[in-house]
């Protein structure tokens, strides 16, 4: 689970920051939504009207009927627009949301199926936030008021008992979205663990397959599914009983009012009677009646919008990263300094301790060792991707600690470099876009990459054996004027001669740079100026 | 049994649909009572004012006349029916989406593990999982939306009842606008709503696919300045989905448009059709004439979804709709013969498969043990020709240790469980075989202790003698290992390797042994040179050393 911690006080706090910045377009998207209510009280009139006087003359309740006409075309053209304005809204912010997030999953590096769930499924929950439930709000606090001022101006008795029934209306909103705030989010919470699941079994499919363990994967995703059927069970039953309440509280209303105007037309209130009504004001009143409360149910309805949006906030929150000077490595091999260097991740024990370590420039440094006992993340620490927890790495003039990364500046390459779909020599142009294609053929060459550069290579490394992604990674690392080269098991899983034949072109790679190569390969070792054992 | 590919998925829903037919029946009579009640309600009501209206002016003898009691109680009655319909038809009709959503998921899982391997281990995981969590719950509406026929066709019912009893031309005008309301919604909803729909889902799953691959190479492209270009590269890909959903929610906008304008026409047609009838009578039907569009507007919200459930259901049944293969023998015993040798192996045989990198070693391997569709006269196992054993009779027979090892997100134990059901005394010794049991012991959580997402707690050499162990607790006639000592240091390898012997002496497995370091094929009583692949696609091979069979 994400346990990002939450910079503002709370997700609501944080939807409301991350929102200030399109501010004019959510008030233009509240106004338009409160702008619902002009046809709302146009169609009432009308209708109202033409009952009137259609009895008396069919003809006179022409322009009243045309009245209501337009004003429900007018409704649905309003309604078009809050929704593009929203739309609108909506995008503007999940982008601005998803932009900081990809930074942060690819700046800060470390594996996380959350936050790849945070990036499509949290910053899609904002969506129904911003384009729906926070225009509503708005509504909901303007436009009930509005109708029944317009209503007092009919019936004075009727706006009264309107906002007597509203308060009740209000209080039972309150109640029913406090109950579903936290069946909400432990529901978000099962979605995501479900979705997690499906990750990583998928994954790791050819071992369940291998092992015969179709069956009780099936189990333990079925135990899951279950999970998230009852947590969302409960929400909806939440969600649909208070929006029973409010529908029963607005039909009562309704009913209240139908009947207070039949009466006071019959003129057998039980009460004096505070007004005369006449069939249009009681008709136009009784219209009316429904779209008093038609604002705050579509709010509660949108309640839902709200609460998948503050449960999704806490995987969407991002660490400020500490604003750092960029430091520009020099173009020749700088000398590399570790004093007192530590790397722990989280709360785990320290990977690497008390590490020193004190490399001429130029030189080439194997950091050999049994597994797990740090190669790569010292390597990792260059990019910023391992946590330099204690001590100092010096590049030449530069220090690590006040860095954060060398980013960009590091030539790289690992037995399973990127490969994006395009042509071979796309692919190594990655390394540097500038690279004319001169440049790119050279380094192709040096990386023992003959043939054509133009050829096509998909996604998943179709069209590349897999000694020849290895040399796609040397060849960017070639291209790359970088004054630092980092080899992470370069020859991991080639046999013997095809070792021989990287070798080779290593060594041509390394120089005039500064080279690190993690290795278990004795071979790779014996090419190294200096061997670390770890 | 091969099955058609468009009836799986289908066959599933249609499945659960029976399972949870009490709810949805629940849901369609609460959906009926609804769309009745609220067409009453607001009909009812605006017959009772005007009819008031006229008495209270005609004076005290009519108004004597009226009987209000009836009208005002049934007004009651109507508001507190409708609400309690309509949560029960809420209920019902999402419990039973959402019971037959959890019963549908692990299904396609099984589906998709159960299909042939070429098909189940192509899939990314952001895409399966995009699948069994996003287009399942697409499909939710499915289900949902049963109930909106029934409530459409009684509040369309009742409305024109009510329509009638002013005039039969009222009646016969709000059917048509009824029918007006409908054909434009569907038309809205095939001409825009679907192929949003359909594209909303498609672009979530590029997204997922885009994520999980630029993310798996995160450190090169820090290196290379690379992480603004993969963070603009996935924002490209999600401003596809952005357009897709901006074009969902405005064909919505359309539908709720084209409603309101109907609605206006209908009480257009209506009231001057009432002409003649009494003024309660055209109050009666303008209002129903509204309720009656309105009772449509579940089908509506329907349509809008559909385009999505129905890609997502396509999507599903891709999935989900791989034939299985027609039963096959499975073979009795495990002899194993490679055809390119022809000699014939039973365990406790040690083959030891070397050769260049490329040259289809790992291929070799797959094909053996079911995760890799066979070729025909390859191979032959148990007397039978591997390609005629489908892959869920070639597993039993193998424990098979893979060169890129597979761990799932939970413990160690959960790791090691995976091979079956085995006492704690097992999973140490397995451990301590494969040199994995000391730094287990030394983590304070023991076995309990989490590998995380993808093993990653774990070394790249811890994983692998991880691999190693859960292989250990199967016991399978072979045991085939791929590259098992890669990436350990000397000390550690020829640990592993006199455990490994140890082991093989006593189980009487046969060994099938993968790899170009020398130390593990020295193990071997054969040891066989793949040469690469034959333009047949079969694994062209050498035997380079021959023992005498022990």
């Amino acid at each position: 689970m994400t346990s990002a911690p939450i910079t503002a006080s709370s997700p609501a706090a944080w939807l409301k920051q991350t929102a200030a910045p399109w501010r004019r377009l959510t008030i233009l998207a509240g106004l338009l939504a409160v702008a619902d209510v002009a046809p709302a009280v146009g169609f009432a009139g009308g209708l109202a009207m033409t009952v009137a006087t259609f009895g008396s003359s069919p003809l006179a309740a022409v322009p009243w009927l045309l009245l209501a006409v337009f004003s429900l075309m007018a409704r649905g053209l309003i309604g078009q627009a809050a929704v593009v304005v929203g739309a609108r809204l909506g995008r503007s912010i999940k982008t601005d949301v998803r932009d900081r997030l990809l930074a942060d999953l690819f700046g800060r590096g470390g594996r996380a199926d959350d936050r790849l769930t945070a990036v499509v499924e949290g910053v899609g929950a904002l969506d129904g936030y911003v384009s729906r439930f926070t225009p509503l709000k708005m509504a909901a606090g303007l436009s009930p008021l509005l109708i029944i001022a317009v209503a007092a101006v009919a019936s004075p008795f009727s706006a009264g008992i309107f906002l007597f029934t509203l308060l009740p209306f209000i209080f039972g909103m309150i109640l029913a979205g406090t109950a579903a705030a936290g069946e909400s989010r432990r529901q978000f919470q099962a979605l995501e663990r479900l979705s997690g699941l499906f990750v990583d079994r998928v994954r790791a499919l050819p071992a369940i397959l291998a092992f015969d363990a179709r069956a009780r994967t099936t189990a333990d995703i079925a135990r899951a599914s279950d999970e998230l059927e009852r947590r969302t069970n409960r929400v909806m039953r939440i969600a649909f009983l208070s929006s029973g309440v409010l529908e029963f509280f607005s039909a009562l209303a309704v009913a209240l009012i139908a009947v207070y105007c039949g009466f006071n037309l019959l003129k057998l209130l039980p009460f004096p009677a505070p007004e005369t009504l006449d069939l249009p004001r009681a008709f136009f009143v009784l219209a009316l009646a429904p779209e008093v409360y038609q604002p705050l149910r579509r709010l509660a309805a949108a309640y839902h919008d709200r609460q998948a949006a503050e449960s999704a906030v806490p995987a969407l929150v991002t660490p400020e990263s500490p604003k750092r000077d960029r430091h520009i490595l020099p173009e020749e091999a700088p000398a590399i300094r570790f004093t007192k260097v530590a790397i722990a991740y989280g709360e785990a024990a320290p990977v690497i301790a008390d590490f020193d370590l004190e490399i001429r420039p130029g030189q080439i440094v194997a950091l050999v060792g049994a597994s797990g006992s740090g190669k790569s993340s010292l390597l990792h620490l260059f990019l910023g991707l391992s946590p330099l927890t204690a001590g100092e790495v010096e590049v030449g003039g530069a220090r690590l600690s006040e860095a954060g990364d060398f980013a960009g500046q590091i030539a790289w390459a690992s037995q399973n470099p990127i490969v994006v779909p395009g042509s071979l020599g796309d692919n190594i142009r990655l390394a540097d876009p500038s690279a004319c294609p001169g440049r790119i053929l050279v380094a192709a060459g040096e990386a023992g990459l003959f043939g054509d550069l133009d050829r096509p290579i998909d996604e998943r490394g179709g069209g590349l054996s897999g000694g020849e992604r290895r040399r796609l990674g040397l060849a960017r690392a070639i291209l790359k004027r970088a004054p630092i080269l980092l080899l992470d098991e370069p020859t991991a899983n080639l046999d013997p001669a095809s070792e021989e034949a990287m070798l080779d072109l290593i060594r041509q790679a390394t120089r005039g740079r500064t080279t690190l190569i993690a290795t278990h390969s004795a071979a790779v070792a014996a090419m190294a100026d200096r061997v670390v054992r770890l | 049994m091969t099955k058609t590919p468009s009836s799986r998925i289908g066959e599933l829903i249609a499945a659960q649909r029976q399972a949870q037919r009490g709810r949805l029946r629940i849901a369609a009579a609460g959906g009926t009572v609804v769309a009745v009640a609220a067409t009453c309600l607001l009909g009812l009501s605006g017959w009772f004012i005007t009819g008031a209206a006229i008495a209270g002016v005609a004076g005290s003898a009519a108004v004597q006349a009226f009987n209000y009691m009836m009208p005002s109680a049934t007004i009651r009655l109507l508001a507190i029916l409708r609400t309690g319909a309509r949560y029960i038809e809420r209920v019902a009709g999402h419990e039973a989406a959402l019971k037959a959503l959890a019963r549908l998921r692990p299904q396609l899982f099984d589906a998709l593990a159960s299909a042939p391997p070429a098909q189940a281990l192509a899939l990314s995981s952001g895409e399966a999982s995009a699948r069994l969590v996003q287009d399942v719950d697409a499909v939710q509406t499915l289900f949902v939306r049963l109930s909106a026929p029934w409530a459409l066709g009684a509040g369309a019912v009742s409305a024109a009842f009510l329509a009638g009893m002013a005039s039969p031309l009222a009646g016969l005008m709000l059917l048509l606008a009824m029918g007006l309301s409908a054909a434009g919604s569907v038309l809205i909803a095939r001409r825009l709503a679907a192929p949003a729909g359909r594209e909303v889902q498609i672009a979530t799953g590029r997204l997922k696919d885009r994520l999980a691959s630029l993310e798996a190479v995160s450190p090169e492209l820090k290196a290379y300045g690379l992480d603004r270009w993969a963070a603009s590269e996935a924002a490209h890909t999600a401003s596809g989905l952005d357009r897709a959903q901006i074009a969902l929610s405005q064909a919505g906008g359309w539908m709720a448009a084209w409603q309101a304008t109907v609605t206006g026409l209908a009480v257009a047609a209506v009231v001057p059709a009432t002409l003649g009838a009494s003024l309660p009578m055209t109050a009666l039907a303008a209002l129903a004439a509204v309720m009656g569009i309105e009772a449509a507007a579940g089908l509506v919200g329907a349509l809008q979804q559909n385009g999505a459930a129905v890609e997502a259901a396509r999507r599903l049944d891709a999935l989900a709709s791989a034939p299985s293969l027609a039963s096959s023998p499975a073979p009795s015993e495990a002899s194993l013969v490679l055809s390119a040798d022809g000699v014939q192996m039973a365990p406790p045989m040690r083959l030891g498969l070397i050769g260049p990198s490329g040259s289809g070693k790992t291929t070799l391997a797959e094909r053996l043990v079911g995760l890799r569709d066979a070729l025909a006269h390859e191979a032959r196992l148990g007397g039978l020709d591997i390609a005629g054993v489908a892959p869920d009779d070639r597993r039993p027979l193998f424990a098979y240790a893979a060169q890129d090892i597979r761990l799932i997100d939970g413990t160690i134990r959960d790791n090691l469980l995976l091979a079956g059901p085995a006492e704690d005394g097992a999973l140490w010794r397995a451990l301590e075989d494969a040199a994995l049991a000391e730094r287990v012991r030394a983590d304070p959580a023991g076995l309990d202790a989490r590998v995380g997402p993808n093993g990653e707690r774990l070394s790249g050499g811890e994983r692998r003698r991880l691999g190693l162990a859960r292989a250990y607790l199967r016991s399978a006639p072979w045991l085939v290992l791929d590259e098992p000592t890669e990436g350990l240091d000397p000390t550690t390898e020829a640990r592993v390797l006199t455990a490994l012997d140890r082991r093989l002496k006593h189980s009487g497995q046969g060994l099938i042994v993968v790899s170009h370091r020398p130390a593990p094929t020295q193990l071997c009583d054969r040891v066989i040179r793949v040469e690469g692949i034959a333009e047949d696609g079969k694994v062209r091979l050498t035997v380079t050393r021959q023992l005498a069979p022990v």
